[in-house]
């Protein structure tokens, strides 16, 4: 395994589902179908990521970090009230993945996820500096907003990478 | 979703039955006596699976549970890298342990998964006295957590909690080791609880 990807003791992980803001190190490991999206304002040094598993809420609002739509507004929204401006934030997206070759059933969520999360940054204006996305591979994400938004990626295959 | 103690105690009861047939028949293949954990049930927030799943290098073959119910939740057999690698090895009298996993590797966990998930779904089906079938196998070589999402998204739209039901094998020559995982959704649940009840009442 390449050294330079550790879960670092004090960083918070982030299950499917879930999300958190704020300067603390923050990690999610093994990410697959899901998508985490990273939202980064380097002007305060906050950022918030979600771990979304779904493209679509339906109107369910318990789980908002679960769903494209609803993750990036209760995210946004969250900076904002932390002292974030939108026109400063950008977004890296990581994970989105297609994990089965021969499936039966439809396991494929991945890149429809990563659609409509590119979509819904379109239409509130905000860019995607970076993306880890697609493939056939797992990945584990490190993000340090605290720390310039460092962001390292661990890949199954074992390659790490730096957004 | 709760279970009360007495459901927990008839689905690990019928795990049990399930995985010891499929144990028996890993360990015909591997000529070689194989040990088996307690099954344990649980209800798992979605948000807390990588507490029972890391990102541990894997083979996962994946079967979907068909037959009377059309979808009725998905069966997993994960073994680490390693330990597939120690099997085909077993299985073919090579005996290179630092490789990437081949297409022989890959065809053999296939086969071992089909033939251990027939052999639990047979024996739970025939107690319950229902028809389940396995679907044909997906494979993903990958980190165990990331490939489980895939499933996870596929069970949990509508809900933020899935009962997994786990037990794990463990054979010493070779040094082999993997999980049978079952995550019944939650209308075959209602029904295999329906049936365990009515089988304790008689």
């Amino acid at each position: 395994m390449d050294r330079r990807f550790s879960v670092e003791g004090n960083a918070v992980i982030i299950g499917i589902g879930d999300y958190r803001v704020g300067s603390f190190p923050m990690a999610t490991v093994g990410l697959g179908s899901c998508v985490a999206l990273i939202l980064y304002d380097a002007r305060r040094s906050i950022g918030g990521l979600a771990h979304v598993m779904l493209p679509a809420s339906r109107g369910e609002t318990d789980r908002p970090g679960k769903f494209a739509d609803t993750a990036l507004a209760v995210v946004l929204r969250e900076m904002e009230d932390l002292g974030c401006v939108k026109t400063s934030i950008v977004a890296k997206l990581v994970g989105g993945a297609s994990m089965f070759e021969y499936s039966a059933a439809n396991l494929n969520i991945g890149e429809r996820n990563v659609e409509e999360i590119r979509a819904l940054l379109q239409s509130r204006r905000i860019r995607i500096e970076a993306e880890e996305t697609g493939g056939k591979v797992g990945r584990s994400v490190m993000y340090r907003p605290g720390d310039g938004g460092r962001i390292t990626v661990k890949r199954a295959d074992g390659r790490c990478v730096d957004l | 979703m709760e279970l009360d103690i007495y459901q927990t105690d008839a689905l690990n009861e019928l795990g049990n039955i399930g995985a010891a047939h499929a144990a028996t028949t890993l360990s015909q293949m591997l000529m070689s006596p194989v040990e088996m954990t307690v099954p344990q049930v649980k209800v798992v927030d979605i948000a807390d699976v990588y507490q029972y799943i890391g990102d541990e290098i894997s083979a996962l073959v994946v079967f979907q549970i068909q037959g009377d119910l059309a979808d009725g939740g998905y069966l997993v057999v994960s073994m680490p890298k390693g330990a597939v690698i120690q099997l085909t090895n077993q299985m073919l009298g090579t005996t290179d342990l630092d490789r990437d996993l081949t297409e022989m590797d890959q065809s053999a966990v296939i086969e071992i998964g089909n033939i251990m998930i027939s052999a639990f779904l047979d024996a739970t089906a025939e107690l319950l006295g229902i028809i389940m079938l396995p679907s044909p196998p997906a494979l993903a070589v990958d980190m165990a957590h990331a490939a489980f999402e895939s499933i996870i998204a596929q069970m949990a739209a509508d809900v933020n909690e899935v009962v997994i039901f786990s037990t794990e094998l463990k054979t010493d020559a070779p040094p082999v080791y993997g999980s049978i995982f079952l995550l019944p959704n939650p209308a075959l649940l209602t029904e295999i609880l329906r049936l365990l009840e009515e089988l304790i009442a008689t």
